[in-house]
């Protein structure tokens, strides 16, 4: 998780603000990728008035129907149809990508804030604690907590919260730290500011970016840890449909039924592609480092 | 730098300290009675029930409990499996150690010439045609997660084109999917870092200065350019490959390989504490040792580094 | 003889031995996962059942048609007093160590299942009634008074009170030098069993090897042994068979769909419908709206037993009307058939009160993950028929089952596969009010009466009669709600002979062949 640089871009005024959005426009990743999350948030949010069934609704005498006009992308093992559970499992997956982001943002951020400027035992204490939790495998992490707290999709946003946040924070100790430096923030010590204003005020605003360019990336990686739960069972719990678990049930009659596994193999990496191309396109958009030619 | 070997050694004593701990608390918290498995249909046995549990020490307070468990793995002894009566932990862990480290090295060795590779040719190329398909790879790579292509791949493969086999592991064709599955994700993670490193290096000095002495283009790509992107490229297979072993487990599960993952997990639904506490200590002994090799590597090669490390 | 017969005789003979010696294989089957143990004394779940099986024999057999017949027995017969039996035990048997199997064996198989601190597994819950028993248990006595030895192949086992299905239940009987021999392990090493297949080595995870025992007092078998290979999925499983890496696999339910539309299977196909018994246990205890018969109806007749079976089991299935199988003694063909009659069910539910759900509090129904489809479907189901809100709980295997026994479930489905061919094995361990595997906790003291008349009653015919009047008793209070029971299937290579499955649980595969 090195980081190759740490870009710094003070508040930018409003023509060059301008200038980074037509340069966006012009990058053909970013734009893809922000398509695609849009079409993804637009189906979480309207699920209820675009799916043409009940995701929950069993009719055990149409089980895994092939797509047909009443079921368009088949039906699954009770009979459910497949399309509602895809257009619902948006909703989950999306629910669970923006509470772990706001969890991980919140915590590893403030802790981050403190452990970067006040230094000292503060700095000790976090980092330990950092590094003890980057010390195990991560999914085994996850999947251990998941088992011991019962699977929900509570539980998933809890374990994954726990796993994320100090990659969060060791990200924003090293931005805060290069930014104590500097000599606006100099400047505002001596004019007896509080620590917290500094903090909140002056440092903040400036690391926002690479942050961005985190959570964009980062949200791929959760969505994909919570498939990864509920492909082993630890996730989200029936009736709910989770593209993991999905997949799960569709592996087992993937040589006679491939439309469930298939199908939410496709949304899942669709998703965590859109994301990931936003998030490149972000990166590369505020790295100076790659703007040579 | 034997100094900086031990004190990173003796750094390496609470992080296990630790995980030991958290690993503890985290078996004992796990809901559902180990001893209820043990007893299987056969739980309504209260005083049988009662018995197991004093002979297994799991009557003890948990402090104890700790201790006793502390001590004995200071002697190896991770003592006796839950769900396979009569047998200690390290037979049912032996057949699977065999397995797992073969499987991530194997797709290590796949990834990492893959990626280097892929990840040259288009910095090399960059923003013509070699760049963007790498690229597209690269994105695809890493965001499919490995079951979702594990899907697809099996799929077309080894159902609709019966060219190879759907699970197992053994031989050479069962182990083409599973270490296909595991070394893209690495190898697209490698690519992007080595496009990054290779578009940096290309921008040297010293590369200019070899263009200007009139050397071939080839040769100053390949032998001056690749080949110090090697070494960067080489500390980040640490971190890799202990991700790696940790992703295994959902390939094995999938093909029904017999390794650590897949036993891990089992274990851990099947309330077998020692043998789930086994395991983590020794995915995070492992981790830990990779990171410190890593680093000790990158001192090895990189005079810079050492020198820095030699100032007060 | 003359030249050309003696010719004649001595190609055959070299056939024989050639075709003899091209045939020896090993038989290949899988299960869906490791024994917990291979330990007659302890095994408690079907997979080790399984694999013990072919290494053990008890009293009887169970013929894979549901008929008991003589296995190390050659004979017995009831005790002067009515309560017991004098077991002549056949001659000439010996344990895969070389011992010769004798009464002291019996005697000892019976303490090790009864002593404290042993883990005494499914064979335990036989002994109940045998003198000397409970002592036993407690730790107050060292020896199982009720089981004399008049000589090496005469014993005598009495009872507490009688218990006239005695000789047909499953033991497995263990070699009583072997502790001494290996010490306490010994399991991991050797097995103490007398039957045709002998163990070899268990690679975890893997497989569980079996050789054949050429000294089989029933024959050698004709093949070189038994190999278990553990495939936790079915899907695997069945792609093993066809690379031809397995001979025979048994299916689990959610691969029949691809077994039973495939036409290229037909002729290998075995299917044999399962002596178990499946009901959705509703405990009164727990729930007040279940203490109410037309509540208990009235989700009864909200099931579509049909559609379960054609949409879940893919048509391999068959509908129970009580809580007796075909195929096992005591069954009653003539039960009322269940309906599914959603109206009725409604209005059943409004006359208790509890009209469109309302009044019900919610509650959860729990099962283990490989019956997750099927509490979905009936949280789903009962809550469009009858507004009930019922939310699916997959509840890890070790748990549940300890707190069923716990009486600590409240709404669940379960079953029973018998341990023995007689629908006592049903009624009595499932519904009678003492039975510590009534997991619904259902009580009726007329039931009662009429197990207890059953349990000492020795002429057949009567007992089946009394079986129908208790499962009559049963239904009419509507004590449960009997569920699709499923079809074992299974696949076998086509030159593979003699190996089946039965409805039991367990495959014999004592006269395999392998062509």
């Amino acid at each position: 998780m090195t980081e190759l640089a740490v870009p710094t871009m003070a508040l930018a005024p409003p023509s060059e603000r301008g200038l980074f959005w037509r340069r966006f426009a012009r990058e053909p990743r970013a734009c893809a990728g922000t398509v695609i999350v849009l079409i993804l948030i637009a189906i979480a949010v309207l699920a209820p008035l675009l799916a043409p069934y009940a995701y929950d609704d069993t009719d055990l005498l149409s089980a895994w129907a092939p797509p047909s006009p009443e079921h368009w992308v088949g039906t699954d093992k009770l009979g459910r149809d497949i399309l509602s559970r895809l257009l619902f499992g948006a909703r989950t997956s999306l629910v669970v990508s923006v509470s772990v982001l706001a969890i991980t943002f919140t915590v590893g951020v403030t802790l981050g804030m403190l452990a970067g400027y006040l230094g000292g035992i503060v700095d000790s204490i976090v980092s330990r604690l950092v590094d003890i939790i980057f010390a195990f495998p991560d999914i085994v992490f996850a999947i251990l907590l998941t088992a011991v707290l019962g699977p929900s999709m509570l539980t998933v946003i809890v374990a994954l919260s726990m796993v994320w946040w100090p990659g969060v924070a060791r990200l924003t100790r090293a931005l805060v730290q290069v930014q104590r430096n500097e000599t606006f923030v100099e400047a505002a010590i001596v004019c007896g500011t509080p620590t917290a204003r500094i903090l909140l005020h002056h440092i903040l605003p400036n690391i926002v970016p690479p942050l961005i360019v985190r959570a964009s990336i980062g949200i791929g990686f959760i969505i994909m840890s919570e498939a990864t739960l509920s492909l082993l069972g630890l996730g989200v719990q029936e009736p709910q449909p989770s593209w993991g678990s999905m997949i799960r049930d569709g592996l087992e009659a993937l040589r006679t039924d491939p439309y469930l596994a298939l199908s939410g193999s496709a949304m899942l990496a669709v998703t965590i592609i859109g994301f990931n191309l936003l998030g490149d396109g972000l990166r590369d958009l505020l790295d100076p480092k790659l703007q040579v030619r | 730098m034997a100094m900086f070997l031990v004190r990173r050694l003796l750094g390496l004593v609470p992080v296990l300290g630790v995980a030991i701990v958290l690993t503890f608390a985290a078996t004992q918290a796990l809901p559902g009675d180990p001893i209820a498995v043990m007893l299987s249909d056969h739980s309504a046995d209260l005083e049988l029930a009662a018995r197991l549990r004093a002979e297994y020490g799991l009557d003890q307070p948990i402090w104890r409990q700790f201790l006793t468990y502390v001590l004995h793995i200071a002697q190896g002894d991770f003592g006796l499996s839950f769900r396979y009566v009569h047998t200690p932990v390290i037979d049912v862990l032996w057949d699977a150690l065999k397995v797992s480290p073969i499987l991530a090295l194997a797709a290590l060795a796949v990834a990492f010439p893959l990626g280097a590779f892929a990840g040259s040719c288009a910095a090399i190329n960059r923003n013509r045609w070699p760049d963007t398909l790498v690229i597209l790879f690269l994105v695809a790579g890493i965001s499919i997660p490995n079951f979702a292509l594990a899907t697809f791949l099996v799929y077309v493969l080894s159902i609709k084109l019966g060219v190879l086999p759907v699970a197992g592991w053994g031989s050479i064709d069962r182990a083409i999917l599973p270490v296909l599955i595991l070394a893209i994700p690495s190898a697209a993670y490698l690519a992007r870092l080595s496009r990054t490193f290779m578009l940096e290096v290309l921008q040297q000095d010293y590369v200019r200065t070899a263009r200007a002495k009139g050397m071939r283009e080839r040769t100053v790509i390949w032998r001056h350019a690749f080949a110090n992107t090697l070494v960067p490229l080489l500390t980040q297979t640490g971190v890799i490959f202990g991700g790696l072993l940790s992703t295994t487990f959902v390939v094995e599960t999938i093909f029904n390989i017999p390794g650590l993952g897949r036993l891990a997990i089992q274990s851990i639904f099947a309330r077998d504490y020692p043998v789930a506490m086994a395991i983590i200590l020794l995915f995070t002994a492992f981790y830990a040792l990779i990171n410190l090799a890593v680093d000790l590597l990158c001192l090895a090669i990189d005079p810079r580094l050492r020198a820095e490390r030699a100032r007060p | 003889m003359s030249l050309r017969s003696s010719k004649a005789l001595g190609l055959a003979l070299l056939a024989l031995i050639g075709w003899s010696h091209a045939d020896a294989k090993t038989l290949r089957v899988n299960i869906n996962a490791d024994p917990s143990q291979i330990d007659p004394i302890t095994y408690s779940e079907l997979n080790s059942y399984q694999v013990l099986q072919q290494i053990y024999e008890g009293f009887t057999a169970i013929t894979p048609e549901g008929r008991a017949v003589p296995a190390l027995a050659a004979s017995w017969e009831p005790l002067a007093s009515g309560n017991g039996f004098r077991f002549k035990l056949r001659e000439a048997v010996k344990f895969h160590s070389g011992r010769p199997f004798t009464t002291k064996d019996v005697k000892y198989t019976f303490e090790q299942l009864l002593r404290p601190g042993g883990q005494g597994g499914l064979s335990a819950q036989f002994l109940g009634n045998v003198v000397g028993a409970a002592d036993l248990k407690a730790g107050k006595a060292t020896e199982l008074a009720g089981v004399k030895i008049v000589d090496d192949h005469t014993v005598e086992v009495s009872f507490t009170k009688p218990d006239v299905l005695f000789p047909i239940y499953q033991f497995f009987f263990m070699d009583s030098g072997i502790v001494a021999e290996l010490g306490a392990d010994w399991m991991t090493k050797a097995d103490a069993g007398t039957g045709p297949y002998t163990f070899k080595q268990w690679k975890r995870g893997v497989e569980v090897d079996l050789a054949a025992n050429p000294n089989y007092w029933g024959g050698a078998p004709k093949i070189d042994g038994v190999q278990f290979l553990i495939i936790p999925t079915g899907d695997t499983a069945l792609s093993q068979y066809d690379a031809g890496e397995l001979d025979l696999v048994n299916l689990p339910e959610n691969t029949f769909r691809r077994a039973l539309a495939n036409p290229a299977y037909q002729s290998q196909l075995i299917q044999v419908p399962k002596a178990q018994v499946r009901y959705m246990g509703m405990n009164q205890n727990l729930y007040a709206p279940f203490k109410d018969k037309r509540v208990r109806e009235a989700i009864s007749l909200s099931l579509d037993r049909d559609a379960m079976i054609k949409g879940l089991y893919s048509g391999a299935g068959f509908r129970l009307n009580g809580q007796t199988v075909p195929g096992i003694p005591g069954y009653n063909q003539d039960m009322p058939a269940l309906k599914y009659d959603p109206d009725r069910a409604k209005a059943l539910i409004a006359e208790a009160g509890y009209a469109g759900g309302k009044g019900m509090p919610p509650i959860e129904i729990q099962c283990t993950d490989p019956f997750k489809d099927e509490i979905t479907y009936y949280a789903n189901q009962l809550g469009k028929v009858l507004g009930m809100q019922v939310t699916p709980k997959v509840v890890e295997r070790a748990t549940f089952i300890k707190a069923m026994n716990a009486g600590e479930v409240a709404f669940f489905p379960w079953g029973w596969t018998a341990d023995y061919p007689d629908a006592m094995t049903y009624l009595g361990e499932m519904w009678y009010s003492k039975s510590p595997f009534n997991r619904a906790r259902w009580s009726n003291p007329a039931y009662d009466k009429v197990i207890e008349q059953a349990q000492t009653e020795p002429d057949d015919q009567k007992r089946y009669g009394l079986y129908h009047q208790a499962e009559k008793i049963l239904m009419d209070d509507w004590a449960t709600a009997p569920l699709p029971a499923t079809t074992n299937i299974a696949l076998r290579k086509p030159n593979v002979k003699n190996a089946t499955v039965t409805p039991f649980g367990f495959s014999v595969f004592r006269d395999a062949l392998i062509q």
